[in-house]
């Protein structure tokens, strides 16, 4: 019975920590550096 | 004559700063003298006269920078009462509010008083006016600080993790738990993108009382797990001597030509560097008689020479960047 609960536990856990993983790793968005990107402002008085 | 109270990382960068711009009689007070003297050793020479001095010969500056820590309340009172204007650095909420009420004090004794005169605040107010410019009216404004300037400045970074967070929403200032409300917000490189959250930082406030006519504003600081797990106790770890590179990001909102715009723009640098060339700038304005009106200002503010500050200030090296959509 012990067991049966231990291996469900790490069954749960090992889900959660992949899907987990997933969201994560997919959710590491790049998305915005497709969107645009930093220009340098050049200050006209300088010029 | 400038005096520069606090030779640590911010007021060295001022001195840096101050001889870049010819300023030829500086003086420098640090408890610790020996810090205050190697800091003249080390930029001594060329036009600029860098002198030691103990705390009561600060009296007889025409403007004095605050560079140590907060509170920077009782000595900027202290020089004011002798007609010496005064520039802090302060990024303490409470110590910039006190600063605020000594304006009646320094107009009194034909004295000027910038308060937050550092990267955040300080740097945030002046790029929100140079972004609002180009904005038929604004309403929003959202600052995000990465990183930290010296020791002080890592401890205040720490303590505005743990405390309240305040903001201006929609004609009412709304007090958050600090370390709250999560948002990535991207930086310029090399910093990149980061996780900021609500911290109490004194930006709104002070931007705030520069732009009357904002419906909201917020300010926040990147941070790390451990960053807001271990904010709530004490540091462990003593601070490094200085921060790595920092960055700053002010993202206001508005109209213009009837149309909705959000623009943003940044600074990639270290904290300390970019507080210490703003707070040179400003002193530099005062000893320059670029500030006219008596009384305490903040960056920003239509009363400051904005323009010409932001042209000083690119002029000592700091790159303004702003965010082009593809």
């Amino acid at each position: 019975m012990a067991v049966k609960f231990i291996r469900r536990v790490l069954l749960a856990v090992s889900v959660a920590g992949a899907v987990a993983g997933v969201i994560r790793f997919k959710g590491k968005g790049v998305g915005a550096i497709k969107q645009g990107g930093w220009r340098k402002v050049t200050d006209s008085k300088q010029n | 004559m400038i005096g520069i109270v606090g030779a640590g990382v911010v007021g060295s960068r001022v001195a840096e700063t101050l001889r870049l711009f010819s300023q030829q009689q500086i003086c420098v007070y640090d408890i610790e003298q020996i810090v205050s003297q190697r800091l003249a050793g080390r930029l001594s020479g060329g036009k600029s006269q860098i002198g030691v001095v103990d705390r009561n010969s600060m009296k007889s500056a025409k403007v004095v920078v605050l560079c140590g820590p907060s509170p920077h309340f009782l000595i900027a009172k202290e020089l004011l009462n002798a007609s010496v204007s005064v520039v802090s650095t302060s990024d303490d909420i409470a110590d910039c509010l006190n600063l605020l009420t000594l304006s009646q004090l320094a107009a009194e004794n034909n004295a000027k008083l910038i308060v937050g005169a550092a990267s955040s605040p300080g740097m945030s107010g002046l790029l929100v006016r140079q972004l609002a410019e180009s904005f038929d009216s604004i309403d929003e404004v959202h600052v995000a600080l990465h990183g930290t300037g010296g020791p002080a400045c890592a401890r205040q970074h720490h303590r505005a993790l743990s405390g309240q967070s305040i903001g201006w929403h929609d004609g009412e200032w709304l007090r958050r738990p600090a370390g709250s409300g999560r948002e990535l917000c991207w930086f310029p490189e090399p910093v990149g993108a980061y996780d900021c959250y609500r911290g109490e930082l004194p930006d709104p406030l002070l931007i705030k009382r520069a732009f009357p006519e904002l419906e909201r504003v917020t300010g926040r600081v990147t941070a790390t797990r451990r960053d807001r797990i271990f904010s709530r106790v004490p540091m462990m770890i003593p601070p490094q001597a200085e921060g790595g590179m920092g960055g700053l990001r002010v993202e206001v909102r508005g109209m213009k030509s009837g149309a909705r715009l959000v623009d943003v723009i940044a600074v990639a640098e270290r904290v300390g560097q970019v507080a210490g060339v703003v707070a040179a700038s400003t002193a530099h304005a005062i000893d320059t008689n670029k500030i006219g009106e008596h009384g305490a200002h903040v960056l920003g503010d239509e009363s400051m020479p904005n323009s010409w500050l932001i042209t000083q200030i690119c002029s000592a090296g700091i790159n303004l960047h702003s965010f082009v959509r593809a």
